[in-house]
């Protein structure tokens, strides 16, 4: 029980731990546990693999190489051939690069927004926190992937659209994380005497209240990415949005249906990515969830 | 599977009067792109024309051997100078909705279906008729400026389904055809009864058709499998293949002189400087497309529409330049794109054409030409904005009987159908004379000519003419596809299963 | 006195007990060797801060330890049994049989979706086996037991629908009704009112000891001790450090420990001119950081050589134990108790020096007298202050158009503070005192009435005001745990009311933050560190130091020392008297402690449901005449002498809702005089004591006061 620990309510630390520090301990907290450990170094994996894809892709993403298509996994391709020709490993790292920097993107602006909105409607309340969440409430009933079609539709199929539609998507929600949290800390006494102490709406936004706010959207950013992967592969494989030749992991999957008896490795690969990067970042922020939650961590 | 109101056949008819042997049984259940046209006057794709023509009948029909059949005219005489045509029709024709079949309605159909003012797709194709008249109750009499060799088969032209006189609403069911329409809905699907009054004794053999509407070809296939429907026509080569070993098909093939068709418009940047367009088919490996894209199910193309299947006027004398990309860079500079050129590529999403769209991206980005694919659904690539005013697109084109017809819709500077915007007057002037002349000889020479001229300088790169591929419950016999599937004639089909 | 009981066999027998914490690697221990006994019919008191290990050693007998937590050595006998041998099972039957526990929190002990009378039900058909009809009877009697009239109304109740007070009076019959050899109570009135907590104390007094059932009476509160418990251990750092009868202890403090603890509370009544506060310098030790040899000793004021040895438990008499190598000259009376003084003033002892009350030479402030107070300038005036906060209606109540309830949490409240001047606020749960302090500040916008500070009328909302207004007006939270931002270093967040506030800039500021700290006796290297590095004590010395940075004319504080350890609250006091003394502020002090309040402050304002009751200068409102309600306070509150004397006043029932306040006088529902119908019709007015200058509000005559009221306490004479 913590009663005994709250006992000694003296903490006595050598020094304040650094944000490197800090940084250091969660990322070893995350490799303690097998779930988070996959999680986090799938992660890393398909970071490199976006950042870095050409330089370990044997292929590019449209070389038709004629007669050697439809050929089964071997040593010059390791994942195979689809219809075409093309090597399906180097379409599939090729593919990790366009999936997680919209996806990434979306996510990062979305957060950004959200966090802004949610600041600031749980932090002012009153009527205007009530019109932007139940405007909110309404984006959130409808399912995302309905309003991204549905929204799409409106912006016409293109890659910026679907950026603009992962922000529309998911800011709602992380505005509702990050209002609970302001909610909670907005009465707090240091805010308080910030409060009265004059300081400008920004600073007690930023200085004040944001810092308590950051461990929760941290892990809401990392459960919005694994979601914001999922949209991106999901409109792929519904054609929307996405071009041939494009690796985008959904349209491979879309493409694969078609021949899925002849050669269904040119479908089990894309599709085993994304399930792979959804999982594994799911289990990311599920790991964070736990690290940034340990006692002794802010 | 199939989803037949009978169990057994019954072997007495115990239906209508009219039906002495054989009762129908089974309905037939297809799978296709959704239509949007109604009106036989403005019906383009192979769903609307499958549609149609088992709603409607067609004055005289063409056989799978490209031959022409009798179906509301049961006979018929030709003057000796070509320009006179008799027509007898049959007789206890009736509409769907009560009324009989005249010779007026065969009249206000050809003269709607002629009229320049309401700007059919025919218009241009039946301007060579100066008049037409009933001449009996049952008699039609067309009379022609020009002989035209082919007046026959324009007469039995996709469009050519007869109307009843005076209809205000053509888009409205009511045809003397095989089967009535009893619900259509534009989303989901359209259902069709045996037409019990049929002017052809034992015909329909079928109880029924659903046309069932998918946009998703993967989709249809799939249903196929499941035996959600029992015939699917028009699907690519890979779905075709990945249904080999499936049980309960017959899987159905027949040559056609269908094709796809790239073009790039010539009227504007940068297609107008005809080195461009060299550039491009000299950068297309069509060896390459033949194994990956077709798969062998066709013949590789010579860019000109006149396939192999026009056994007569098909030639393969004619030099064929093969890949060469060098030169097409040097063309390309020398046309001023010496950095490259970008292209967009648009493209409907049926069929093998995204993966030629595709493969041809890779195959002209060795020559510097930068592609970018967009595949459109087909309702909008082949809706407004889309096919005929689109600079890169490519385009699916279903077999013909003769290939007079492509060339008059499509290759003749006025051609209503002109997607190319190409017009070269050596051209137009050869097409005439291949259309209108009596002398096979003649015409022979003219559409060798023609084809000399389409891989010297013709705007279009027809890199290979398909098979038609489909597939049908193999509880249904009788069916023979046509190589223009929406031509396909369900009426002998038969329902064997229980 | 001498013990009751068999000495030969103790209820509770703890011998040598050690228990220690494991934190990763290492052991944490929280008991060292403690040993004593409980006898049969004793109350047995353990006093300790935070730290202390008392709640461990609780922990400990009842087996109740967490995961991470055990006994290295040592046994605990009930009744001769070692409990610390028995099995799981066994101990089953001895929990909430031979041992029960009056736990601090009541909510969270009773069950919300039970009804009170099926809890008590429920254990008694477990034990002693009753069965459902007899168990059902055997409820309500026990309710009875504990004084609730009408016990079938609330054997009926949910939890949440029966006030704090009450609950635990449901916990107490709980745990008498299996009649227990020994009865635990974990800090039982820590959670309530005053008023409550006499009327529960005194019902520990007629139940416990009047039955012969051994207790253990676990507290941080020296007064509660005094008047409920027969013996008294008092632990700091993990051990016993003194052991006697209530009475010796009190009289005669033999640990320099449990002197500096009494030493450092003030009494009901002693005032600040009167008396100085004796703050026992520096810190607890953390668990797991004990000094070498004596665990008090780098904050004794009487460490020598020989307390870098660890003392054993001498045994100064029978029944008397002290951890202090020193002891016998304690006895002897080396060692100053607390000083009357005639000034204030004070500085920290150094440690190994003999103590002597340093005395400055006077500063100005004395305690001021009424008459010098109101030629002062005004720096507060609140002119009829109304605060209601209006709640949501329900459907029926919209349907049926009734205006909405409110919580009416301040009413009509008129109060002065002149330059210089410490007014103490005094009142209960649901007096409204932290809703003024809310509203002066503008956290909480008023409802109506005027507030004026330096004769400028403020705005009701705090984002309506200017820089220049909020320079003038700082606030001291109570809970120092939250008032810093916890990713800002210490001096970080004293450097932004010095930049905002002051405009100055960063340089300046930065030098400035050195000089605050050092006014508040925290090393300026604190300015480095994070607010997770101090002390609770150090923390609120940092907020003052914070609120001081604009050098305020009226300082707020909010239960400042409420939720500090007891030897750390003098040192906050004398804190915030010596910056009033440099600064000249005046100074709004709340708390609920009326001792407290005494000490610091200059006039007392006592206030009950929003209403003020009565206003006297600090001296003068431990005299009669009394307000009925300050009476009442006055005999509630538990005085740290077991010799006192004390009336017993208790009110009847409950505070009422502040969303329900009562017609009339507020107060009438629970006034022990309780005039009649005027009371419960007419609002009072407020009548003057002429002599002291004192207010109050109530419709009982001056003269009739002083007639039947008698000084409500008198300590023992005090020895020089």
């Amino acid at each position: 029980m913590s009663a005994a620990f709250s006992e000694a309510q003296v903490i006595q630390q050598s020094a304040a731990p650094s944000w490197a520090q800090r940084f250091a301990s969660t990322v070893k907290r995350l490799y303690t546990r097998p779930a988070s450990a996959f999680g986090a170094s799938v992660f890393v994996i398909f970071l490199i693999l976006a950042l870095f894809g050409p330089f370990f892709a044997p292929y590019g993403l449209n070389q038709i190489i004629a007669t050697e298509a439809r050929q089964p996994p071997s040593t010059a391709h390791w994942f195979g051939t689809d219809n075409l020709g093309r090597d399906v490993f180097s379409r599939v790292i090729l593919g990790a690069r366009e999936i997680l920097t919209l996806s990434g993107l979306g996510t990062l602006l979305a957060v950004i927004s959200g966090t802004l909105f949610g600041l600031f409607s749980g932090y002012q309340g009153e009527w205007l926190d009530e019109v932007i969440m139940r405007f909110f409430d309404s984006l959130l009933s409808l399912p995302a992937l309905l309003l991204a079609l549905l929204l799409l539709g409106v912006l016409g199929p293109s890659s910026n659209s679907v950026l603009v539609v992962i922000v529309i998507v998911y800011t709602p929600i992380v505005a509702r994380v990050v209002r609970s949290v302001v909610l909670s800390v907005k009465n707090k006494a240091f805010v308080e005497a910030a409060r009265l102490q004059g300081e400008s709406l920004g600073r007690l936004l930023m200085r004040e209240i944001l810092p308590s706010v950051l461990p929760a959207l941290a892990v809401e950013s990392a459960l919005r990415f694994s979601y914001a992967i999922f949209l991106v592969a999901s409109l792929g494989f519904l054609g929307v949005g996405v071009q041939p030749p494009s690796p985008n992991w959904g349209l491979m999957v879309k493409e694969g249906r078609n021949f899925v008896n002849q050669i269904p490795w040119a479908l089990y690969f894309p599709a085993g990515a994304i399930s792979i990067v959804v999982i594994g970042v799911n289990l990311l922020a599920d790991g964070l969830k736990r690290a940034l939650q340990a006692p002794g961590s802010e | 599977m199939t989803e037949g109101p009978g169990e057994e056949p019954t072997p007495a008819a115990t239906e209508a009067a009219t039906e002495p042997a054989g009762t129908q049984a089974g309905t037939l259940r297809i799978a296709m792109q959704p239509i949007v046209q109604t009106d036989p006057g403005f019906i383009s794709s192979d769903p609307e024309v499958l549609v149609a023509n088992h709603i409607y009948d067609y004055l005289v029909d063409i056989t799978a051997e490209n031959e022409i059949a009798p179906r509301l005219a049961t006979d018929w005489q030709v003057s000796d100078d070509g320009l006179s045509y008799v027509f007898t029709l049959a007789e206890g024709v009736s509409f769907h909705d009560g009324s009989p079949l005249a010779a007026e309605d065969v009249v206000w159909t050809f003269d709607r279906l002629r009229d320049p003012d309401l700007g059919l797709p025919t218009s241009s194709l039946y301007e060579n008729i100066t008049s037409i008249e009933a001449t009996g109750d049952l008699e039609v009499t067309f009379t022609l400026l020009d002989p035209n060799p082919f007046f026959l088969f324009d007469l039995s032209d996709n469009h050519a389904l007869i109307l009843k006189a005076g209809t205000e609403d053509p888009s409205v069911f009511n045809g003397t055809g095989p089967f009535v329409v009893v619900d259509y809905s534009p989303e989901d699907r359209l259902i069709a009864e045996a037409n019990e009054n049929y002017f052809v004794d034992d015909q329909p053999q079928l109880q029924g058709l659903e046309f069932i509407f998918f946009s998703d070809q993967t989709a249809q296939v799939e249903a196929l499998r499941g035996g959600q429907v029992d015939l699917v026509m028009v699907i690519s080569t890979d779905l075709f293949q990945s249904l080999q070993n499936e049980p309960g098909l017959e899987l159905l093939q027949v040559a056609t002189n269908g094709f796809d068709l790239v073009r790039l418009r010539a009227d504007q940047e940068p297609g107008n400087d005809p080195q461009v367009i060299q550039a491009l088919k000299l950068a297309t490996d069509r060896d390459a497309i033949y194994s990956l894209v077709l798969q062998g199910f066709g013949e590789i193309g010579r860019d000109s529409p006149i396939g192999p299947l026009y056994a007569q006027y098909y030639t393969e004398e004619l030099a064929l330049p093969g890949r060469d990309v060098e030169e097409a860079r040097r063309l390309l500079a020398a046309a001023g794109y010496e950095d490259g050129l970008d292209l967009e590529l648009h493209t409907p999403d049926t069929g093998n054409r995204p993966n030629l769209a595709v493969v041809l991206k890779e195959q002209w980005a060795e020559a510097g030409v930068n592609v970018e694919v967009l595949v459109e659904p087909e309702s909008v690539y082949y809706g407004e904005d889309g096919w005929l005013q689109v600079n890169l697109g490519i385009t699916g084109w279903g077999s013909r009987p003769y290939p007079q017809f492509y060339l008059d819709v499509m290759m003749k500077c006025d051609a209503i159908w002109n997607e190319a915007h190409f017009c070269d007057e050596e051209l137009d002037e050869l097409i005439a004379t291949a259309g209108t002349t009596m002398d096979e000889q003649e015409r022979v020479d003219a559409y060798q000519e023609i084809q000399r001229i389409l891989i010297e300088r013709g705007p279009i790169i027809i890199p290979y003419f398909f098979a038609q591929l489909g597939a049908i419950n193999d509880q249904f016999q009788g069916f023979e596809m046509k190589a223009f599937p929406g031509r396909s004639d369900l009426r002998p089909v038969t329902f064997a299963g229980g | 006195m001498s013990r009751p009981g068999n000495p030969e066999k103790p209820v509770l027998n703890i011998e040598d007990l050690t228990v220690a914490y494991r934190q990763g690697d290492e052991w944490l221990t929280a008991v060292r060797q403690v040993s004593l006994e409980i006898r049969a019919g004793e109350t047995y008191g353990l006093v300790g801060e935070s730290g202390s290990g008392k709640t461990t050693l609780v922990l400990a007998v009842m087996r109740y330890l967490s995961e991470n937590g055990t006994v290295r050595n040592g046994k605990v006998e009930l009744d001769g049994r070692n409990l610390l041998a028995l099995s799981e099972h066994e101990m089953r039957k001895v929990w909430g049989r031979q041992i029960t526990l009056v736990p601090q929190n009541p909510q969270s002990a009773l069950n919300p979706s039970i009804r009170i009378g099926e809890q008590l039900a429920e254990t008694l058909r477990v034990y002693p086996g009753l069965r459902p009809a007899e168990a059902k009877r055997r409820a309500i009697e026990l309710l009875e037991m504990v004084h609730i009239a009408d016990p079938e109304r609330v054997a009926q109740s949910y939890q949440h629908q029966i006030s704090g007070g009450m609950q635990q009076r449901v916990m107490i019959a709980m745990a008498l009704s299996t009649e227990p050899l020994l009865l635990i109570l974990d800090e039982p009135t820590t959670s309530l009112d005053v008023t409550t907590q006499a009327v529960i104390l005194d019902l520990v007094r007629e139940l416990i000891r009047g039955r012969h059932t051994a207790a253990l009476y676990v507290t941080h509160n020296l007064g509660v001790v005094a008047q409920v418990c027969d013996r008294v251990a008092v632990m700091y750092g993990a051990e016993l450090v003194e052991d006697a009868s209530t009475r010796d202890l009190y009289k005669n403090p033999l640990h320099p420990y449990t002197r500096g603890l009494l030493d450092s509370v003030p009494k009901l009544g002693e005032t600040k001119d009167k008396v100085q506060l004796r703050a026992i310098q520096g810190q607890i030790p953390p668990l797991g950081e004990r000094p070498s040899g004596c665990v008090f000793r780098p904050r004794c004021p009487l460490a020598i050589e020989v307390c870098y040895e660890r003392p054993p438990l001498y045994e100064p008499a029978m029944d008397r134990r002290s951890r202090c190598h020193r002891w016998d000259e304690i006895d002897r009376g080396e060692g100053e108790r607390r000083k009357r003084a005639f000034r204030f003033g004070g500085k920290e002892h150094s440690a190994g020096g003999k103590e002597h009350s340093a005395q400055q030479p006077p500063p100005a402030a004395a305690q001021m007298s009424a008459n010098r107070v109101d030629e002062r300038p005004v720096v507060l005036n609140l002119q009829d202050l109304d605060v209601h906060f209006p709640l949501g209606r329900s459907l029926p109540e919209l349907i049926r158009q009734e205006p909405p309830r409110k919580v009416r949490a301040v009413n009509s409240v008129d109060l002065e503070i002149q330059r210089g001047v410490t007014l103490g606020l005094v009142g209960e749960s649901g007096s409204g005192k932290t809703t003024i302090a809310r509203a002066i500040t503008g956290l909480e916008a008023k409802t109506s009435g005027r507030i004026e500070l330096l004769d400028v009328r403020l705005p009701a909302k705090l984002s309506d005001r200017d820089l220049e207004t909020l320079r003038h007006l700082q606030l001291v939270f109570q809970n120092p745990e939250e008032a810093f931002n916890p990713y800002l270093t210490v001096g970080e967040s004293l450097r932004r009311p010095l930049v905002t506030l002051m405009g100055k800039s960063n340089k300046e500021a930065e030098e400035e933050v050195a000089r605050l700290l050092e006014a508040v006796r925290l090393p300026p290297a604190y300015a480095r560190r994070l607010p997770g590095q101090l002390s609770g004590g150090e923390k609120q010395r940092a907020a003052i130091a914070r609120a001081f940075a604009s050098n305020p004319d009226l300082l707020i504080c909010d239960e400042p020392v409420s939720s500090l350890d007891v030897s750390v609250q003098a040192s906050i006091l004398n804190l915030l008297n010596e910056m009033q003394i440099e600064h000249s502020n005046s100074m709004l002090f709340i708390s609920h402690n009326l001792a407290v309040v005494g000490f610091l402050a200059d006039k007392i304002a006592v206030i009950y449901l929003g209403h003020l009751m009565e206003v006297a200068d600090a001296r003068d409102l431990f005299e009669p005449p009394y307000h009925p309600y300050t009476e009442a306070l006055l005999s509630a509150i538990p005085l740290a002498d077991p010799d006192a004397e004390q009336e017993q006043i208790r009110l009847e029932g409950e505070i009422p809702s502040p969303t329900d306040i009562p017609s009339g006088c507020p107060f009438h529902t629970r006034c022990p005089r309780f005039l009649g119908d005027i009371c419960v019709e007419e609002v009072p007015p407020w009548r003057e004591h002429e002599a002291s200058g004192k207010r109050y509000f109530c419709h009982i005559p001056v003269e009739d006061l002083l007639e039947s009221q008698e000084r409500v306490f008198v300590f023992e004479k005090q020895e020089q």
